[in-house]
C-alpha cells in the first residue's frame, strides 16, 4: 500500500486507540446525511411507486377515449385485441352523481364497469372489503370506504342516486324520482382520494342513468407484463380512427408524475446539503489536522515524501470518511426503512394521531421503494462530496514549505 | 533506560559492503560551495550564510557549532535540499542537487535526525522506523526484519509496539536514529539531536549515533551546541558570521 494511503488509514484509525473520536464523529455526520437521504428518497419513491401501481390497477395500463362517446365499443375492443401486447380490455362509463343516504348527501364520481370484463383488467375483487363484487347488479352499488362512512351507509342499506339526466327531466317538467340502489359492497384501495370520492355501478346502469344507450366513455386496456405502455398506446393509435385516442397511464398522469418527480428531486437536492454540511465539518477537522501536524508534514518531506503524496494522504482521509459514512449510512437508512411502519405506529400512538396518516397522507402504511438509480446517486454524491472535503486541507498540506513546517511551534 | 545493544553482525556485514561501494568513487559524499542564504526581517535583509563551503567524505563525521541564530539549522536544511540557497551549489556524491528535485533522492541518500524527534504519534516505534522505507514503496518482510534489527541495535527491541507517547525522550530519539538509518543512507544530518534531552541521555544518544555511523561507514554532519559532543567527531567546524571555519 502506498505510504500516503497507509498514513491516511493510520491517522483515521491510530494504532492502539479503540475510539478515534474525530473519525467516528466525521463518519457519523456523513452517515446521518446518507441515512436521511435513503429514508426520504425511498419513502418518496414508495409514494410514487404506490401511486403508479394504483393508477395502473384502477385505470389499466392504457386507456382509449373518444372526443365524445365511443358508440361502438364492441367493434373497438375487437380492433384492440389485434394489437400486440394487449391482453384484455374493458369498457367503462363515468360521471358525477348526487348520492344521498339518511339525509347525508355526497357527490361522488360514479364508474360504470362491465362485470364481464372488468376483472381481466382491474383487480377490483382484491379491494372489496365488505360485501362482494358478485352481488353487484343493475339495482345495486359499491361504495368507497370513506364515502360510506361519510354518508353513514352500510352493506345492505339503500342509497338514493340523482343523475344529471334526472335534472334534465326536471327542466322538462317531468317527474323527478331518484334511483334507489342497494349497497352491495364497500371497497378500499388505500388511496384517500379514491376511497372518498368513487362509487361503482354496472356499466348498464351507468348507461341508463346517463342516457348513453350502448355507448361508453372509454376502454381500459391491460397489457402484457413485459410490454411498454407507451409503445402499445402508439401501436393502438396507428390502427384507431382519429376520433379515438389511446394514452398510456404515464401520459394520462404526466403532470402528476412530473410533480412527484420534482418533489423527489427537490428533497434529494435539499437533503444533500446535510452531507455538504458534514463535509464542511470534515474539511474543518482536516484543516485543523494539517495545522496540528505541520511538523509531521515537514518530516515527511525530509524523509522524501512528495508534496502531491502528502496531499493525497489528506484527500484520501476525506474519501475514507465518505466511504465509511456512506456504508454506515446505507445500513442505518435501510434499517430505518425496514422498521418504518413500527416507528410510524409508535410515533402516531405517542401523538394520538393514528388516523391522521391514512386521512391526510392517503396511505394506511408508509410505502417505500428504493430505486437502484437513486441509491447509486446517493452513494456517488456522498463519496464525491466527502472526497472534495479533503481537497482544501490536502492543498494546504501540499503547499507547506518543509523548512517552515519543521520550524513551526 | 535500556542499554543499547553493542553490535549487530548482519548490519556490519551489510555496511562493510556498502563502504566498499561508497569508497570506490573517492570523492566527497557531500560538497557545498559558496552557499548563501538571507532572510527579510521587516525591511531589513539578514544574511545568514555568506558563501559557506563544506566537504564531507564518506564515513566522516563533522560537527558544526555556533551561536543560537547563527544559521546552523539553515545550513543543514540547505545541505538536505529542503531549502534553496540564494547562491552557491550543492552536490551529493558529485551529483548537483537542486532543492526542487531533491525530494526523491533525499529518501535514499539522506537520513535526518531532529531535535524534536518528529515521530508520527499514530504509529508505533516499528511503524515509525518503517515509514522511511514505506516512502520508497518497499515495506517488505526484509525491511521489517531490518527495522526490528535497527530497533534492537538502539536498545529498543522490547518496545517495538510502543507508541511515541509511551516512550521517553531518549527512547524517541533512538527510534528517530533507527529511522534515519533505515534506508542505509550514506549521509546523516543531525540537527541538535540532544537538544531536548537531559545531559546523560544526550550523551548516550550521541555515543549511539557516532558508533552506528562508525559501524556502518555512514557520514555524519552533526549540528550541536555541546562542545563535548562535537569533540567526538572527526572534524569540528564553527559557524560564525555566516561562514564555516
Amino acid at each position: 500500500m502506498p505510504w500516503y494511503l497507509y498514513l491516511a488509514l493510520k491517522q483515521l484509525f491510530p494504532t492502539g486507540r479503540r475510539f478515534p473520536f474525530f473519525t467516528v464523529i466525521s463518519i457519523l455526520g456523513v452517515a446521518l446525511g446518507v441515512a436521511l437521504l435513503i429514508v426520504s428518497i425511498s419513502v418518496m419513491g414508495g409514494f410514487g411507486h404506490e401511486i403508479r401501481r394504483m393508477i395502473v390497477e384502477t385505470q389499466g395500463d392504457v386507456q382509449v377515449r373518444a372526443r365524445g362517446l365511443i358508440e361502438n365499443p364492441a367493434e373497438v375492443r375487437a380492433q384492440l385485441a389485434q394489437v400486440p401486447g394487449v391482453v384484455a380490455t374493458t369498457p367503462f362509463a363515468e360521471g358525477v352523481v348526487l348520492l344521498e343516504h339518511a339525509s347525508r348527501p355526497a357527490y361522488p364520481n360514479v364508474q360504470g364497469v362491465s362485470l364481464t370484463h372488468v376483472g381481466q383488467v382491474i383487480p377490483l375483487r382484491r379491494y372489496v372489503r365488505m360485501g362482494s363484487l358478485d352481488h353487484l347488479d343493475d339495482e345495486s352499488i359499491i361504495l368507497s370506504a370513506q364515502l360510506a362512512v361519510a354518508i353513514g351507509a352500510r352493506v345492505g342499506d339503500t342509497v338514493e342516486l340523482y343523475s344529471p339526466l334526472l335534472l334534465q327531466k326536471l327542466r322538462q317538467d317531468e317527474i323527478f324520482l331518484p334511483r334507489g340502489l342497494r349497497v352491495a359492497g364497500i371497497f378500499e384501495v388505500g388511496h384517500q382520494q379514491l376511497d372518498s370520492t368513487v362509487v361503482l355501478v354496472t356499466l348498464r346502469l351507468m348507461q341508463d342513468i346517463y342516457g348513453l344507450g350502448g355507448a361508453v366513455h372509454g376502454i381500459n386496456i391491460k397489457i402484457a407484463p413485459d410490454a411498454d405502455a407507451d409503445g402499445v398506446a402508439r401501436a393502438i393509435n396507428r390502427i384507431l380512427p382519429d376520433t379515438l385516442r389511446a394514452r398510456s397511464w404515464a401520459e394520462l398522469n404526466q403532470d402528476f408524475l412530473f410533480v412527484l418527480q420534482l418533489e423527489k428531486n427537490m428533497i434529494f437536492f435539499l437533503l444533500t446539503f446535510i452531507i455538504v454540511v458534514s463535509a464542511f465539518s470534515v474539511t474543518s477537522s482536516l484543516l485543523i489536522a494539517v495545522v496540528r501536524k505541520t511538523r509531521e508534514i515537514g518530516l515527511l518531506s525530509a524523509l522524501g515524501g512528495k508534496p502531491r503524496h502528502v496531499a493525497a494522504c489528506f484527500c484520501f482521509q476525506g474519501f475514507l470518511i465518505g466511504l465509511g459514512g456512506t456504508i454506515f449510512g446505507l445500513g442505518l437508512g435501510f434499517a430505518a426503512l425496514h422498521f418504518r411502519n413500527d416507528m410510524v405506529t409508535a410515533f402516531t400512538k405517542l401523538t394520538s394521531s393514528e388516523t391522521v396518516l391514512a386521512r391526510f397522507y392517503q396511505f394506511s402504511q408508509l410505502p417505500s421503494y428504493s430505486a437502484p438509480g437513486d441509491v447509486t446517486a446517493i452513494i456517488v454524491c456522498s463519496i464525491v462530496i466527502s472526497t472534495l472535503a479533503g481537497l482544501l486541507p490536502a492543498w494546504r498540506a501540499a503547499k507547506l514549505n518543509p523548512v517552515e513546517a519543521l520550524r513551526s511551534e | 533506560m535500556a542499554e543499547p545493544a553493542r553490535s549487530s553482525d548482519s548490519l556490519n556485514v551489510e555496511r562493510s559492503a556498502l563502504n566498499v561501494e561508497r569508497s570506490a568513487g573517492g570523492g566527497p559524499i557531500l560538497q557545498a560551495r559558496g552557499l548563501a542564504k538571507s532572510y527579510l526581517s521587516g525591511d531589513r535583509r539578514i544574511e545568514v550564510l555568506r558563501g559557506t563551503d563544506l566537504d564531507v567524505a564518506a564515513g566522516e563525521s563533522v560537527s558544526i557549532r555556533g551561536e543560537s541564530g547563527s544559521g546552523k539549522s539553515t545550513l543543514l536544511h540547505l545541505l538536505a535540499g529542503l531549502d534553496a540557497p540564494d547562491a552557491g551549489t550543492l552536490a551529493w556524491a558529485g551529483a548537483p542537487i537542486v532543492a526542487a528535485d531533491a525530494t526523491e533522492r533525499r529518501a535514499t541518500y539522506l537520513g535526518m535526525v531532529f531535535q524534536s524527534f518528529y515521530l508520527i504519534p499514530e504509529l508505533d516505534a516499528l511503524q515509525n522506523v518503517l515509514m522511511a522505507s514505506r516512502i520508497l514503496g518497499r515495506p517488505g518482510p526484509a525491511d521489517r526484519a531490518r527495522a526490528r534489527e535497527l530497533l534492537g541495535r538502539v536498545g529498543l527491541a522490547g518496545r517495538v509496539t510502543h507508541l511515541p507517547a509511551q516512550l521517553s525522550g531518549g527512547e524517541r530519539q533512538r527510534v528517530a536514529l533507527a529511522r534515519a538509518l533505515m534506508n542505509s543512507p550514506p549521509l546523516i544530518l543531525a540537527d541538535e539531536p540532544t537538544g531536548n534531552l537531559d545531559e546523560r541521555t544526550g550523551d548516550t544518544v550521541i555515543e549511539l549515533l557516532l558508533s552506528l555511523c562508525r559501524e556502518t561507514g555512514t557520514a555524519l554532519v552533526l549540528v550541536t551546541h555541546n562542545a563535548a559532543h562535537a569533540a567526538k567527531t572527526h572534524r569540528g567546524l564553527f559557524l560564525h558570521d555566516g561562514v564555516l571555519r
